[in-house]
């Protein structure tokens, strides 16, 4: 649970002098402590080293950020697309839509492949999750969802699980079962618990543990046999959109970003935040990883898409153009990264080149804004998924 | 007064948050754009080949692309 969403919302006894008082709760290293007012003023008084008043704090936080700046500005020696002026020119790319997958009753929020290549699970703003056969456009399976606008979805790496969830402020796991008469509602396991909505979800690399993100600022880690937070991860000021794991199986990172405008690294196991990045104009609808795991890519409602260098620790690239002034809602990379795929507020779908930074293709064919772009796993087809309640299948 | 109180004491800890991230920040060992930019041209060079969506593969080997049929006149 957040701390940053409200001030004090529980009325009880204070853990240090025992008043039954309105309570903050606020963390402190990753534990809840609930405090009255009082008492947190005192702790605060107390923890403060002679010499230190809130001044000299902020002072001192202002000269670190000109040093990290600075720091940052002397590794800046070069950009990536003069590094890769002599890497070949990409030719004239024909992508066309293969599939289009009708069903759902309202706009498709999000979407994923399973790891077998060709099924694709998908959610929508009318509460029905869908997991589809992408050969043939066969629904195979269907969920109605308690509430309405479910934002996020996700398969388990087995292929035997789905997980989605929304405005019901958790992750809910459904075990995929063969027979299609059963009812998937039933064997419905509540993983994840938010104060606010779940934006984006994904199981790590087995079945057995969810990362969750949350409007309400935070992104947790949860195991999801037993449902227990494993880890809470706290520094964005403002809902989280996305996130999106390390791609190897030995990293232990992943990234998200936020309404804050940062995009934030964080290790797993200890909940610590390691790098953040600021240098987006507005909300940062999408993060996604380099194949490589050493970058990320960002989309955001500034209209532009960035990459991040995490080992230098800079934006390295800005995908942009005058003519694109809608937001990207959606990013992701072809297999060797070469490409990156993104979707538009404006309909469109725009294919960059990643290394020299310019745009190669542009995809029209959805009636409404996109809101999700996946890359398959073998990376033969991406799957893109609108408002205009559709998704395609292009290759 | 106590509001005021209390907004400075949630400030403190916000601000000593602050000050402790960015210290933890500024210690990350960071690495030249210039070696970074190469390394990462040279993953895509390695993995352009088997890149799908980059090279393009045959109709018949893609399972979303359509085959061509023979049409016997």
């Amino acid at each position: 649970m957040c701390d940053q969403t409200f001030l004090a919302a529980t009325f009880g006894p204070c853990d240090n002098c025992s008043a039954n008082r309105p309570l903050m709760n606020i963390y402190l290293k990753n534990e809840p402590i609930n405090y009255c007012s009082l008492c947190v003023e005192l702790m605060a008084c107390q923890g403060l080293a002679p010499g230190e008043t809130l001044a000299s704090l902020k002072t001192e936080s202002e000269n670190l950020k000109v040093k990290l700046e600075e720091e940052r500005a002397k590794l800046h020696d070069v950009e990536l697309h003069q590094v890769a002026e002599k890497v070949e020119a990409l030719g004239q790319f024909v992508m066309k839509t293969r599939r289009t997958l009708k069903g759902h009753g309202n706009k498709v929020l999000c979407t994923d492949w399973c790891r077998d290549k060709r099924r694709i699970v998908s959610s929508s703003q009318d509460g029905k999750v869908i997991v589809w056969d992408a050969y043939t456009t066969n629904k195979e399976h269907a969920v109605t969802m308690p509430c309405t606008w479910v934002m996020a979805c996700a398969y388990a790496p087995s292929g035997c699980a789905i997980a989605c969830g929304g405005l019901d402020n958790k992750c809910s796991v459904y075990p995929l079962s063969l027979d299609k008469n059963e009812n998937l509602a039933a064997k419905k396991k509540s993983v994840a618990m938010h104060t606010n909505y779940l934006s984006a979800c994904s199981f790590t690399n087995s079945d057995m543990q969810i990362l969750t993100s949350s409007g309400d600022g935070t992104c947790a880690l949860w195991d999801v046999e037993s449902g227990q937070l494993l880890q809470s991860f706290h520094g964005h000021t403002a809902d989280v959109l996305t996130l999106d794991l390390g791609p190897s199986e030995t990293s232990n990172i992943f990234i998200s970003g936020g309404c804050d405008k940062k995009a934030n690294v964080w290790d797993m196991r200890s909940g610590q935040n390691i790098q953040s990045f600021e240098t987006h104009d507005s909300d940062i609808n999408a993060v996604k990883f380099y194949p490589s795991g050493d970058a990320f890519a960002s989309g955001s409602d500034d209209a532009t898409c960035r990459l991040f260098d995490l080992r230098a620790d800079r934006e390295v690239a800005i995908y942009s153009k005058e003519s694109i002034i809608f937001g990207a809602s959606s990013v992701d990379f072809s297999l060797s990264g070469r490409l990156l795929f993104a979707g538009y507020n404006d309909y469109t779908i725009n294919v960059w080149d990643v290394l020299k930074g310019t745009r190669v293709a542009i995809l029209f064919g959805h009636e409404n804004r996109v809101s999700t772009v996946r890359v398959s796993p073998d990376g033969t087809a991406f799957c893109s998924g609108s408002w205009d309640n559709t998704l395609r299948i292009w290759a | 007064m106590e509001a005021g109180k209390v907004c400075s004491s949630n400030s403190v800890l916000q601000a000593r948050r602050a000050v402790e991230q960015l210290r933890l920040e500024a210690s990350l060992e960071r690495i030249r754009i210039s070696v970074a930019a190469t390394q990462l041209v040279q993953y895509c060079q390695e993995h352009g080949r088997s890149d799908p969506l980059l090279t393009g593969i045959a109709a018949s080997s893609n399972p979303f692309k359509d085959k061509k049929t023979c049409v016997l006149l």
